[in-house]
């Protein structure tokens, strides 16, 4: 399908059968049947190679340090909250790098999308363990195999109160497009995991793989039931897919809490400068 | 024209009105503000206000619109010399006479000799037996040749100490003495001539008697008026008639410095207050009471702080300085101290000169010969509540000063609005100040409530923001660190009223992210922090580089390594200012040193960062942040931001290779373009590349924006005709401005640079002319020193300092007269 955010001319760095390639078609994809305006849609994105993304996508896009998408996606909202922006990366980004401005994005709930390819391995950098790497992976540095705990990215949203949960696989496309849109719709701070085979880097989470160990969650069940999306995210073999939590009552974002009912891009915003000089004057 | 030749242009009675100003000559007749040859009261024409300006608020731009008629000629290098030769030999003798102090030692000889003859004389009077003649002539004639003797010193400390001042005492002093010499002299040759005249009431008889009598008398008085230029008025109102007199010896010396044009920074014309006790023991209240106060009572006032790293107990210190004009440096001795604890007291002892008067909270008084004991807690106690302690000795050290407690109350009723114990408290210890008993403390200088009125008291911290505000900032977002909180919080505090997104961030990596992300979506933003947040900020601040996104980052030093000295000061960043982050890419440092500089700097970040799309560093410190000083108004409509974003065609590219290397900046949502930033290599339209051509194109589009920046520099404020250059940067201008009013030598000039990198040419060419240069810098290792011998500019002398204080400008005098001896 040809879409509006198809970007010419572009030389793109992927693998063949990258898991990724679904994820920029789904993207664009996604954007197109929302409607979204080219125009006012900013892409973030770190560094990896989920974080190329955004420069295969015909959008506005500000391609940032590894680990650093978030905060930087935070106050391009805060500056103009009538752009819609998303926040991508890999799982290495967005949750070891970026690991606490993940936690604080949480936290202040700014109106944006954060998609992160979840490959369990650093692709870029030739196939370490990331966070989210199962134990047992063995890479050239965890030569023993992966020691540590999973990083769980569900469960930790979920404990900071995230109004929007969901994990998706990119092996179930109308699923994750489904799944994406939702994330889209949400007012406040939505993630969406999405599992993403890397075919040269990763020979055990496979296609394969992630088909067998996960299972979708069915329709018409209750995701605002916040205990059950907890319990959810603790499951695994097989992983739960879908929207694990979706907060019903709509809580104010970090662009509210910071800028009110004052919409205005901050490039229209001038200070009085006799205000300032009334200021000065008290003292 | 020379300066004796000015003084004929003193505007009165249809004369023209010049005054000379940096060595030109302007002609002020036709200005209102100068009528009768008098501006403000305060300055008069047929002057040099050369040093008179050098810390008045404002600077040349005033004599911008008079027309300049003549130069000003200096004295040739000759009589440079003779008259520091003279100086030296004065301070020579100053200090042989602080030891011996012949004067006060020989008088009293001649003041008994003449008072034991003229009882003498009254005996023989009544009872006229010859032992009694005899005994009168012999103590006369002794009580004479004393008379001399007690003369010769007292002259000549009439020249080294008080400089031949005409303050009415001392005329009073010298023609009475003089009178009783020579009439003692008669009275001699009178006896001499004929020793019988004793008993014969002939003319030349009762003359003997009369003067016998005359100089008894004669002598009481000059005792009086010796306690007097030593000890003061004592005990009379400050801002009475009868005050400004006893002021008039400062005055005296005043307008002797005004004619030659060199302002001795001397203890009549400040007095230094320092106050010291635990954190958490109000300190800060009393600065805060006692600083309004001061300024209501007509001061110029200055303040700053010394505290240590812990929220209760330790001991902090907050000086206070008052002075007859503008000031802005501390002190290391004080004319008088407040210990609110023992440990207050030793912290403090070593500031302690012999006159220093002392007032404690403390059981003993120890060795201190000036300390007064003052139950301070016992007493606020006593008032009720230990929070009082403040404004108890707040109201105290007004009674010891004798100002005006009305005054005083004002101030009280400002900060606690209508709080009747804190006002008695107040009036208590106001009370019992006054009544206090002491001897040596200093002179407070002349008050001048209508100039100091419209001045503002503010800390460095609430300049830059002030500047920042101007500057147009919409957004902060910070970590907290000691000492940068400050403006953080002075941003928070406006951010409803201004529109300014303000956010703590979770580290200093995200708060300059977020800051970049600003900047990117059209917000003015900016970040607070200290030397180790900095550090975290180093990735991104080369994202700035590499993206060309702007960023404004106020960094306040303090001493490092790691933690360091968490509330101290030092310039110690400047390295890591200019060279942290991988990669070139160009950056902007400001630094500034003065109040006004500090609005202007807080602004022109704003401005420099949106025009050349690079970071501005605007580094200031804890002594910059924490120091309180005055400013004059500032008029904010000059403080326009610019527009420099551009509405986006459809084919927007984000790097466009543009001959200044400064691509046309548009964020998104801004036109038909997509704005694409890319933190990899990229080509003009922001997509990753590797190809080498574009990557040498790229850097070198990004280098040439460095031609076009260095056209903003600002040129190093210079002040003095020596061709010595003391030269400085940032927080420091205070302290080596007085300084060298302090050592006083026409060799010397001050050169203060606010724009620290990149070095401009133009800049640097100023310093190639100076024959010597001595660099004063508060770190270790001189690092603006080695940034001018980079560009190749000869340092002689380096002046360091890396103790946690801030230059202290008594002290930095000391050093810069014995490196001088150096050169
Ligand atoms: C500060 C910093 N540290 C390390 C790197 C090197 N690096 C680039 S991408 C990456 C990990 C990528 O892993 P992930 O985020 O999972 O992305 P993927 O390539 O797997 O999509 C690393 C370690 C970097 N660019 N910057
Ligand atoms: S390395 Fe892995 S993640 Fe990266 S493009 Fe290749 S397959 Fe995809
Ligand atoms: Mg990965």
């Amino acid at each position: 399908m040809q879409t509006s955010f198809d970007r010419e001319n572009v030389d793109v760095a992927w693998c063949p059968g990258c898991g990724n390639f679904g994820i920029l078609k789904l993207v664009k994809e996604v954007l197109e049947e929302l409607h979204q305006e080219k125009r006012q849609t900013v892409i973030v994105s770190g560094i990896g190679q989920a974080a190329k993304t955004p420069y295969y996508i015909d959008t506005h896009m500000y391609g940032v340090l590894h680990g650093r998408a978030l905060p930087v996606a935070t106050a391009i909202k805060a500056a103009n909250p009538g752009l819609t922006v998303i926040a991508e990366g890999g799982d290495g980004d967005m949750y070891g790098e970026g690991g606490n401005h993940f936690l604080h994005t949480l936290r202040r709930n700014p109106d944006i999308v954060h998609i992160v390819h979840n490959n369990m391995v650093y692709g870029l950098t030739k196939g370490q363990a990331s966070p989210t790497s199962q134990r047992g992976f063995v890479s050239k540095v965890q030569v023993e195999g992966a020691k540590n705990e999973p990083f769980n990215p569900l469960s930790v949203a979920l404990s900071l109160k995230a109004g929007f949960v969901s994990r998706v696989n990119i092996g179930n496309y109308s699923h994750a497009k489904e799944v994406l849109k939702a994330a889209f719709l949400h007012k406040g701070y939505a993630l969406v995991d999405i599992f993403q085979p890397c075919v040269v880097f990763n020979q055990v989470n496979t296609y394969q793989w992630f088909k067998e160990n996960t299972y979708l969650l069915e329709e018409g069940c209750d995701s605002s039931n916040f205990e059950e999306a907890l319990k959810k995210a603790y499951e695994s073999m097989p992983m739960p897919l879908g929207i694990l939590y979706q907060r019903r009552e709509e809580l104010p974002t970090f662009e509210m809490h910071v800028r009110g009912e004052d919409h205005r891009p901050l490039h229209e915003v001038r200070h009085d400068h006799k205000k300032i000089q009334e200021l000065f004057e008290k003292y | 024209m020379t300066i004796d030749e000015l003084k004929a242009y003193d505007g009165r009675n249809g004369a023209k009105a010049y005054v000379a100003y940096k060595n030109n000559i302007y002609d002020v007749t036709e200005s209102p503000l100068w009528k009768e040859g008098e501006h403000e009261g305060v300055h008069f024409a047929g002057e040099d206000l050369t040093a008179q300006l050098a810390g008045a608020p404002h600077g040349d731009e005033v004599f911008k619109g008079f027309a300049i008629v003549d130069k000003l000629e200096t004295p040739s290098s000759l009589s440079q010399t003779e008259t520091q030769t003279e100086a030296d030999l004065k301070s020579k003798l100053r200090s042989w006479y602080k030891r011996y102090h012949p004067h006060p030692m020989t008088v009293h000889f001649p003041i008994a000799l003449h008072l034991f003859a003229a009882a003498m004389d009254l005996l023989f009077l009544f009872n006229p037996q010859e032992a009694y003649a005899l005994s009168v002539f012999y103590t006369f004639f002794a009580a004479t040749l004393m008379g001399l003797v007690a003369m010769v010193p007292g002259i000549l400390s009439w020249w080294i100490n008080y400089d031949f001042s005409s303050y009415r005492p001392f005329i009073i002093k010298l023609v009475l003495s003089l009178l009783v010499l020579l009439l003692g002299i008669i009275n001699i040759a009178l006896y001499l001539n004929d020793q019988m005249i004793v008993y014969h009431d002939s003319f030349a008889g009762l003359t003997y008697h009369a003067i016998v009598l005359f100089t008894g008398f004669s002598v009481i008085v000059l005792g009086y008026y010796g306690g007097k230029i030593t000890w003061g008025n004592g005990s009379k109102p400050v801002n009475s008639g009868e005050k400004h007199q006893a002021n008039a010896a400062a005055q005296a010396l005043h307008s002797m410095a005004k004619e030659s044009a060199q302002i001795p920074v001397n203890d009549q014309h400040v007095f230094s207050l320092l106050i010291g006790g635990p954190a958490g023991s109000g300190i800060d209240t009393i600065e805060k009471i006692l600083t309004h106060a001061l300024k209501a009572s007509g001061y110029y006032v200055y303040s700053t702080k010394e505290y240590m790293s812990r929220v209760r107990g330790g001991s902090n210190t907050t000086l206070i300085r008052i002075s007859d004009r503008p000031i802005n440096a501390p002190v290391w001795e004080v004319d008088l101290s407040i210990a609110l604890d023992e440990s207050a007291l030793e912290h403090m002892r070593e500031r302690y000169t012999e006159k220093t008067l002392v007032l404690a909270d403390v059981s003993e008084n120890g060795t201190l010969p000036n300390l007064i004991t003052v139950p301070i807690r016992e007493r606020a106690k006593a008032l009720g509540d230990r929070r009082y302690a403040n404004t108890y000795m707040a109201g105290f050290i007004f009674g010891v000063l004798e100002l005006e407690l009305d005054t005083l109350l004002a101030s009280i009723d400002h900060y606690f609005k209508e709080d009747n114990e804190n006002i008695k408290a107040a009036q208590e210890g106001f009370k019992e100040g006054a009544a206090v008993e002491h001897y040596t403390l200093q002179e407070l200088p002349g008050s001048d409530p209508k100039s100091v009125e419209a001045l503002h008291l503010m800390d460095g911290t609430t300049a830059c923001g002030f500047g920042f505000l101007a500057g147009g900032c919409t957004m902060v977002t910070s970590y907290p660190m000691s000492p940068s909180t400050g403006v953080l919080n002075f941003m928070a505090e406006r951010s409803k009223e201004f529109t300014i997104v303000v956010e703590q961030s979770e580290d200093e990596i995200a708060s300059l992210n977020m800051v970049l992300g600003g900047w990117y979506a059209g917000a003015r933003a900016m970040t607070t922090t200290s030397g180790g947040g900095f550090a975290l900020m180093t990735e991104a601040l080369s994202l700035s580089g590499m993206t060309e996104t702007p960023a404004v980052i106020y960094l306040a030093q303090r001493p490092g390594p790691a933690t360091g000295l968490p509330t101290r000061s030092e310039q110690g960043d400047l390295n890591m200012a200019i060279y942290s982050a991988h990669g070139p890419f160009e950056r902007i440092i400001l630094a500034p040193g003065t109040l006004e500089v500090s609005i202007e700097c807080g602004y022109l970040a704003f401005e420099l960062a949106d025009r050349y799309q690079v970071p501005v560093i605007l580094l200031s410190d804890q002594y910059l942040a924490d120091s309180m000083s005055m400013i004059d108004t500032v008029d904010f409509s000059q403080y326009e931001p610019g527009s420099y974003i551009i509405q986006s065609k459809k084919e927007y590219q984000r790097y466009t290779d543009v001959p200044d290397g400064i691509s046309p900046r548009s964020v998104p949502g801004l036109g038909e373009g997509l704005v694409c930033a890319a933190g990899d290599e990229h080509d003009e339209a922001g997509q990753i590349t590797e190809s080498h051509q574009t990557r040498i194109e790229m850097v070198h589009k990004r280098a040439r924006k460095r031609e076009a920046l260095l056209q903003s520099a600002l040129m190093p404020n210079i002040e003095g005709n020596g061709d010595i250059a003391v030269i400085g940067w940032g927080s420091s201008y205070g302290a080596i401005s007085e300084a060298l009013a302090r050592v006083d030598d026409p060799r010397l000039c001050h050169v203060h640079f606010e724009w620290v990198h990149p070095l401009a040419e133009k800049q640097l060419d100023l310093l190639k002319k100076y024959k010597h240069t001595v660099v004063v810098e508060n770190n270790a290792s001189g690092m603006f020193a080695d940034q001018l011998k980079l560009h190749d500019i000869k340092v002689d002398k380096k002046i360091l300092q890396y103790n946690g204080f801030a230059f202290f400008a008594d002290q930095l005098a000391q050093m810069i007269k014995e490196k001088i001896k150096e050169l």
